[in-house]
Formats: structure tokens, C-alpha cells, sequence
């Protein structure tokens, strides 16, 4: 499947759900919009997870200057051009204003205020520590009254355990589609669509398990096995081809799209009748320390990440792997860092490849060659 | 005020070296918790090497030896001569010799691997820690809308280990209790570990009486900005006064290290300019436009207004006073000085340090409203994400809401854009004739 047909069967499902009169609520996605609260409430997260081109870049230059994260300028440039494969868009009913990053924060303002969609809020405290625990669930309780005005209703507790129950389970079969050995592209392509459609997937993911479990393990001698760290690879993009036809082959999803998502399970010991649910997720904002939003401590434990995954692979094959830190062209978060994390990678033998790039057709040549040398090297 | 700007690393050096003071880095306008844990705040770019002009060598020698009230009078006779012009070379060098080491520090910054697509603030502001980080004792950092800016601080920590935080919420819930009780543990963090890091204990008393001080220099600066920036009668040609305005938003920062010594200068400052605008000595400026050149302390070109000012036009730099961090941080007898402060950067965050884009170029409108602003030039900076994104809604609502002409210019490096610049600044400056 495609990336036209999975935007094509999207949009039949988001029909599907308007005609049964269910609200959609769009946002950047990131790792601390607590999705379970806006199911709760019996509406449909709307994750944008789209790529970009020099089309959609160039549309959203009438609201930011092109040093602006190229993903950013993208799903701006959804809105202003709206291709017809993003007919969906029309559908949106609210659009949630957070601040993951800075281009998080203007690119979602700008997507309210000039594409008439209201907006809800939605902020998170930059560091983490008893304060900002409490800062988020000030948040918390501010989003819920704003979905609650939007249904008419509060949104009961018990709804709001099964929604967390049953996104503890998607996740978890995220996170062993992200182990399984299959081609990345493959892998990549089943965690976008799946984040796309959200727990209605659910099946179809048992279903792929299932089958890949009894198949055998495909040959895995000619590869060169890479982990993907860094910015997402989001639906319509074409890096992962590239670095397939380089030889290489991504085994891990070390991005939102991937391992920052999948891993915030909440223990279902802790999901318990008597206790207030948004205190889970309070605590599955407390557990995520993948995700790149909070200082100052992100570095750290992103560097102990990706030597954990690479001594587990290393250990379980006797591969080596390479990690390709994936930086959208001035995203605030990753550019930043990605020196320092070559280099602290790089002193514990890990190669690493800083690949730096916007969504732009004139790339690809040289993104080829620089991927191509790096599988050299490996 | 610019000698102790530029002999900053001959300062830092006695007063860590002899005076065993711990040397904490700053920015943006947040020195009053290291003050009040008598420590030295320092914004980095200070403990640099800078090159001196003699005629500010000989005026600091002059104020130490007959105090700045007898050196201005014996000055005073010298005015006949060319004193303004002597003020003009001396600002002019000692903000070219800024302006110098900040591209030096950028090239640092770049050198040592510093993203290409980071703004030239950032850029320097690594480069000044790569440069002489390694004396600093602990790092202040305040986290807020900038993406970019959290993570530079974080990744400060290779060069200076001891990281201070302070996190300010980015927006005010609708619990505002509950919001600034959770400013005032978020202070009261950043208290304690300064405490630990200085030994010193901050009591309530030497935040009152540095929020005191601090509210002294904000009033003066505000004078500046609003009583003689509104003046026809500059007591310096307007490129000079567009000097000054910047060397007080760079020294801003750390108080040039000494808070009392900053309060004084910027006393005489202020007496000073009122008293040669009281004697006709200056500039009738009431036929020069009055031109905003904002934001600027990510980074800008100072030529800008050395053209605006050949172009008839008199600029204007106040980020500091649009971004709310020269607000007076209310003190009084019986409050709470940590909830006082904390109230401080709520209100600053509300004014556009933090995530409302809206309140940000509120913010902006009501500078340009109060100061009867006649153009606005929206500095865009290359590689910012925080502000530069935030123009075209200011620019809408230049428009629709104050009908006054505003132009767009990019920056990337000093003195990389200058012929553009100006050719942009002719036309624009056209619309005031």
C-alpha cells in the first residue's frame, strides 16, 4: 500500500466517523498530547504526520520566512494549497494549540487563525520535575473542560480509563511491529498508517504480527541494519527509499513515528477503578523521557537510548548498527544537539550520520550520496 | 558604563580571583537571583578581550580621579570644541569593538560545530561559553518559548556542568493561584541550588534590596525610552542615541556585573541627558521620524541606524521594554520577594517570553501606540524560530490596526547585508517625506 491510498482510505474513515457525528481534533503530533482524553470524549485525534515538498514549503511563506522547520512550513502549506489527497483537512472541527517546539506553537496559531479552525490549548512545561507534573495537570484539567464544553457533557472517568486501556494496548503492538525484523520502509509504512487510524488499527496490527511471527526471518547477511533517530519520517516522504536503495535498512524507529510513541505504556497494574485516570497520564508525561521536548536532561538520556538499542542488536545478531539522526532543516530540538550527539556516540564506536535536509526535490541527489557514503563507511 | 562594559574581564578576573566570587552566566535580562546570592552574573561576552578607545580611557581615568560631576563640568569647556563629536567616536568604537568580538564568537560558534541554520545570538552566545565558559561556575537558565534557546542551554552543559533552571510556566491557566504557586517553587528551585552552588543563603531581605535596585535601573531606562526618546531634542545626534540604546540592551543583561555601579551610571546617564537637553545641547530631532528597529538582541546590524539617521530618520531599540523584562518587580514591606518575582516573569510571559503569539505582537503594537512610533523595521532574523515567525501576524496588525509603515530586513552575520539593507531603508524611508 501506498502512501495515496493509505491519505485515500483515511479520508473514507474521517467520512465515516463525521457522519456518525464525531468531532476531529487536529494537531502537530507530539508525545504529550494526551489523545486518550480527547477519545473520551468521543472525538478523533487528527495526528499530522505529513510530509512535505518544495510546494507546500513555498505556500507557507506568506505566514512564516523560510527559516522555519520545513515540517512546519509543510503542514502549513496543507491548508493553503490543500492538495486533494488532503481533502480530509476540511473535516477538522478544532485544532489543538501546543507547544512541542516553537514552530509548533506558530504553526498551529497560524493553522487556527487563518484556516478558521478554533482552537483548544494545550502547554507543557519545559522541564520536568514535581512542578511541572503540576503545571501539566493544570493543563490537563483545562483541555478536559474544553473537550467537555465542545460534547455538552463531562467526560465520565470510567470512559476515560477504557480510552487509556485501549491506547495501552495499541501501544504495546506498536512497539512489537517496531522490534519485528521487516524491511523499514514496510515497518515505517504500518506505524504511519497505524497512527493515522489510532486503536481502530489495532486488528490489523495483530494480524501483521501474527503473520510475521510465523514467517522466518528474512535474510538479514546483506544489509547494513540502522537505527533511525532524530525527526519522524512522515507520510509522502521518500528518505527511507533512499536509504534502502543505499543498502541500508532501518530496524528501529527511534522517533516520535516509532519508539517515543510506542513506549509510553502505562503499567495496566496502576489503571485502577478508584484513582483519578488523569493522574496516569500525568505519570506517562513523568515516564516519557525519549521525547525531545523537555530540558535539560534530553541528551543524556537520548545518548543511553541508542547504545542500549545498539548493544541489544549487537548482542541478539552480532551486527553492528548505524544510526542516521534525521534533522528536518531548523527544527529547534534536534539541529541543536546533533553535534553533541555525534560526537558522544561516536567516542563509544557508534557511527553516526547527522543527515540534514528540507523537503525540497533538489535534495535528493545529494542526500542519496551522502547516505550512500555513509553505508560505505559502515 | 561602556568602559565597564569592555574592561569586564579584568573585573570578573579580581572578583573571582581575589574576592573568591562565584561567576554565574547569564542572559536576556535575569540577573537578580545571582545578585541576591552575591554571586557575579556575567553575560559571557564580557570576559572577552576587547579593544579600548583612548578617549574612554582617559574619561574613566578622569571620573575615578574627580568623580563624573567635576570631570563633565571641566568637559564641559571642551564642548565648545567638539565634545559631541569626541562622544560620537568614543559610543561608535566601543560598539564596533562589541560588535567585532560578537562575530568572533559567532565564527567560534560555527567552528566548534554550531548548527548553520541557528541564529546569530545563540551562534555567539555559544561561542562566548566555548570561548572562556570553562571559568563559570554555574549557568542560569530560564526555559521558555524558544525551542532553540532551551536546547542551547542544555547543551551548555558540556562546557559549564552546573545548569540552574528555572522554568516559567508558558502560559498563565486559568487557576492563577495555582499557576503562580507553581512559579514560586519553580523560583524557589533555582534559590536553593544557587545557594548551593555560592554557599551563600538568599534571604528575603537581599532580594528585596536587589529587586530594589534592579527597579531603579528599569526606571531609568524607562525615562530614557519614554521621556527623551519622545523629546524633539536629543542631546546627541539620534545615530548616537541609537548607540546608546543598544549598549543599554546588551549591558541590560548582567548589570555589567555590578548592580549599584550599574544604577549609577545609569543615574548620570539620565541626568546627564537631561541636562544638555535642558541647555539646548544636542539635536533638534522634531522633524526625524521616529523608527522602531525590532526585535534586536538575537542579533542585528548596527549599521541600520547609522542609514536610517543619513536617511532623516532617528531609531529606536527597545526589545527589553516590548518583552516586559523592564517591568518593576513590585516590592513592598510585608510581600513575599520569591512570589514578587515570580509574579514578574508570569507577567513577563504573558507579555511574550511565552507561547501567545498574539500577546507577543500585542505587545509590540501597544510600544508602538504609547511611543507614537512613526515606522517599524522587523529585524528578521535568519534562523529564528521564537519571534521572526511571529511577523506576519504583527505585520497584519500593523496594518489594520495603527496604519504605520513597517518593512521587513534579514540579518544573518554583522555586516554581511549592508548594501541591501540600505537599498531597502532608501525606499522605505521615502513613505516620511
Amino acid at each position: 500500500m501506498d502512501d495515496l491510498e493509505i491519505l485515500s482510505e483515511y479520508s473514507l474513515y474521517l467520512k465515516e466517523k463525521k457522519e456518525e457525528g464525531k468531532k476531529v481534533i487536529g494537531f502537530i503530533a507530539h508525545d504529550n498530547i494526551p489523545e486518550e482524553l480527547i477519545d473520551a470524549a468521543g472525538f478523533i485525534p487528527l495526528r499530522m504526520i505529513f510530509a512535505g515538498n518544495d510546494d507546500l514549503m513555498n505556500a507557507s511563506h506568506d505566514y512564516l520566512p523560510p527559516s522555519t522547520c520545513a515540517f512546519a512550513q509543510s503542514s502549513i502549506g496543507l491548508f493553503s494549497l490543500k492538495p486533494s489527497q488532503f481533502n480530509f483537512l476540511d473535516l477538522l472541527d478544532y485544532f489543538i494549540v501546543s507547544n512541542h517546539c516553537v514552530s509548533d506553537i506558530c504553526a498551529s496559531e497560524i493553522i487556527s487563525k487563518y484556516f478558521n479552525i478554533p482552537r483548544l490549548n494545550f502547554y507543557i512545561s519545559y522541564t520536568k520535575n514535581d512542578n511541572s507534573l503540576k503545571y501539566f495537570k493544570l493543563e490537563l484539567i483545562d483541555l478536559k473542560q474544553q473537550l467537555e464544553k465542545i460534547r455538552g457533557s463531562e467526560i465520565p472517568s470510567k470512559d476515560l480509563r477504557e480510552s487509556i486501556l485501549k491506547y495501552n494496548k495499541f501501544k504495546k503492538r506498536l512497539l512489537e511491529i517496531n522490534n519485528l525484523y521487516m524491511k523499514g520502509s514496510k515497518k515505517l509504512k504500518i506505524i504511519q498508517k497505524a497512527l493515522l487510524f489510532g486503536p481502530d488499527f489495532i486488528q490489523d496490527l495483530e494480524q501483521i504480527i501474527q503473520e510475521y511471527k510465523e514467517k522466518s526471518p528474512i535474510n538479514q547477511i546483506n544489509s547494513k541494519d540502522l537505527v533511525l533517530t532524530g525527526c519522524s519520517i512522515f507520510i509522502n516522504d521518500y528518505l527511507i527509499d533512499l536509504i534502502e536503495e543505499a543498502g541500508g535498512n532501518v530496524v528501529f524507529l527511534d522517533t516520535w513515528i516509532g519508539n517515543h510513541y510506542s513506549s509510553q505504556i502505562i503499567d495496566d497494574k496502576l489503571i485502577d477503578a478508584k484513582k483519578d485516570p488523569l493522574n496516569l497520564i500525568i505519570k506517562r508525561f513523568h515516564d516519557n523521557i525519549y521525547g525531545d521536548h523537555s530540558v535539560p536532561n534530553y541528551l543524556e538520556f537520548k545518548i543511553s537510548q541508542i547504545e542500549k538499542i545498539y548493544h541489544d542488536y549487537k548482542l541478539k545478531t552480532g551486527k553492528k548498527l548505524g544510526v542516521i539522526n534525521h534533522i528536518i532543516k531548523f527544527c529547534d530540538h534536534i539541529s541543536i544537539m546533533s553535534a553533541h550527539l555525534k560526537n558522544q556516540l561516536q567516542e563509544k564506536g557508534i557511527r553516526v550520520l547527522n543527515l540534514e535536509r528540507d523537503y525540497s526535490r533538489a535534495n535528493r541527489g545529494q542526500l542519496s550520496t551522502r547516505i550512500e557514503a555513509f553505508m560505505e563507511m559502515l | 558604563m561602556s568602559y565597564n562594559f569592555l574592561t569586564g574581564r579584568d573585573y570578573l578576573t579580581k572578583r573571582k580571583q581575589k574576592e573568591k566570587k562565584k561567576l554565574i552566566s547569564v542572559a536576556l535580562g535575569f540577573p537578580d537571583l545571582v545578585f541576591a546570592a552575591n554571586a557575579i552574573p556575567v553575560f559571557p561576552i564580557r570576559m572577552e578581550k576587547f579593544k579600548i578607545n583612548l578617549y574612554l580611557m582617559a574619561l574613566n581615568s578622569a571620573t575615578s580621579l574627580f568623580g563624573w560631576d567635576l570631570t563633565t563640568k571641566i568637559l564641559g569647556i571642551a564642548r565648545q570644541l567638539d565634545f559631541l563629536k569626541v562622544v560620537e567616536k568614543v559610543l561608535d568604537d566601543v560598539v564596533n569593538s562589541i560588535n567585532d568580538k560578537y562575530n568572533e564568537m559567532y565564527d567560534l560558534g560555527v567552528e566548534n560545530g554550531v548548527p548553520s541554520d541557528l541564529c546569530y545570538g545563540v551562534n555567539a552566545l555559544y561561542g562566548m561559553h566555548k570561548s572562556r565558559g570553562s571559568v563559570l561556575d554555574a549557568n542560569l537558565n530560564f526555559a521558555m518559548r524558544c525551542g532553540k534557546w532551551n536546547k542551547f542551554s542544555e547543551s551548555l552543559q558540556s562546557i559549564v556542568p552546573n545548569q540552574i533552571w528555572v522554568n516559567i510556566p508558558p502560559r498563565e491557566a486559568e487557576n492563577e493561584d495555582k499557576t503562580l504557586e507553581i512559579m514560586v517553587n519553580n523560583v524557589k528551585k533555582a534559590i536553593s541550588e544557587l545557594e548551593g552552588i555560592t554557599g551563600n543563603y538568599i534571604t528575603d531581605n537581599s532580594l528585596k534590596k536587589q529587586f530594589r535596585i534592579g527597579n531603579q535601573v528599569k526606571r531609568f531606562y524607562k525615562t530614557i525610552l519614554y521621556e527623551i526618546c519622545s523629546s524633539d531634542f536629543y542631546p546627541c545626534n539620534p545615530a548616537t542615541f541609537a548607540e546608546i540604546l543598544a549598549l543599554l540592551t546588551i549591558s541590560f543583561q548582567d548589570y555589567n556585573s555590578n548592580a549599584q555601579r550599574y544604577l549609577e551610571n545609569m543615574s548620570q546617564l539620565v541626568t546627564e541627558m537631561r541636562e544638555r537637553i535642558k541647555k539646548g545641547i544636542g539635536m533638534d530631532v522634531s522633524d526625524m521620524p521616529r523608527i522602531l528597529i525590532a526585535p534586536m538582541f538575537g542579533g542585528w546590524e548596527p549599521e541600520t541606524h547609522e542609514i536610517i539617521y543619513e536617511l532623516g530618520g532617528r531609531a529606536l531599540y527597545a526589545d527589553w521594554e516590548i518583552l516586559g523584562l523592564i517591568d518593576e518587580i513590585s516590592v513592598s514591606e510585608n510581600s513575599d520577594p520569591v512570589e514578587d518575582y515570580a509574579r514578574f516573569l508570569l507577567d513577563a510571559s504573558k507579555k511574550g517570553i511565552g507561547c501567545d503569539s498574539d500577546a507577543l505582537t500585542n505587545s509590540y503594537l501597544n510600544f508602538v501606540k504609547n511611543l507614537e512610533i512613526d515606522g517599524i523595521i522587523i529585524n528578521q532574523l535568519f534562523g529564528c524560530p521564537s519571534l521572526s515567525n511571529s511577523y506576519e501576524i504583527l505585520k497584519s496588525k500593523i496594518k489594520s490596526e495603527l496604519e504605520v509603515p513597517a518593512i521587513v530586513i534579514n540579518f544573518r552575520k554583522i555586516g554581511e547585508n549592508v548594501d541591501v539593507v540600505k537599498a531597502q531603508l532608501r525606499t522605505y524611508m521615502e513613505i516620511f517625506k
